[in-house]
């Protein structure tokens, strides 16, 4: 696995957004992702918790990449 | 979103090695369709599924799950793995 990138997105939730009971949500979007296998990955910029610029282009030819999108975390931040 | 600051704090207490990434524009997440509107008491809000999403180095995705399945790594995990053995020189 070593060329492999394993990158993860942290997000955390706003408190008022938490106290939503999952019930109470309406008009929930069916989740659906408008990507598929095959298709081209989109490029993007992100900083990393070192505070660097990230591109996905940086890996092109180079790396494999596993994009891990992580929602609670609870990283306190 | 958290911020870079609070990824690295959350990194270091749990040794990981790999970098977190902090989305805060939601750029991304939006161009991945990972983010989604939720509409409550007529505010609406902006929540990311959990994802998984494996790239190769030619830029493809070779896998893409959201929602419940992504929950578990594995599927995810064992497609990196093949990929690796395939990319393997002979």
């Amino acid at each position: 696995m070593r060329r492999l990138l394993a990158v993860g997105l942290l997000f955390s939730l706003a408190p008022a957004f938490v106290s939503i009971p999952a019930s109470s949500q309406k008009k929930e979007e069916v989740p659906k992702l408008s990507l598929k296998v095959g298709d081209v990955a989109p490029d993007f910029t992100l900083l990393s918790d070192q505070w660097k610029t990230v591109k996905l282009s940086d890996y092109l030819g180079k790396k494999n990449v596993f994009l891990a999108v992580y929602i609670l975390a609870f990283t306190g931040g | 979103m958290d911020s870079p600051a609070a990824n690295a704090a959350f990194a270091k207490q749990i040794g990981i090695k790999f970098p977190l990434l902090s989305d805060m524009n939601k750029k991304m997440l939006k161009a991945y369709g990972v983010l989604k509107n939720y509409d409550e008491g007529g505010d609406s809000y902006q929540w990311a599924l959990r994802a998984n999403i494996v790239i190769d180095k030619d830029g493809v995705i070779r896998h893409i799950e959201g929602g419940d399945s992504a929950v578990d790594p594995n599927t995810a995990v064992s497609v990196c793995v093949d990929l690796h053995r395939k990319q393997a020189p002979h």
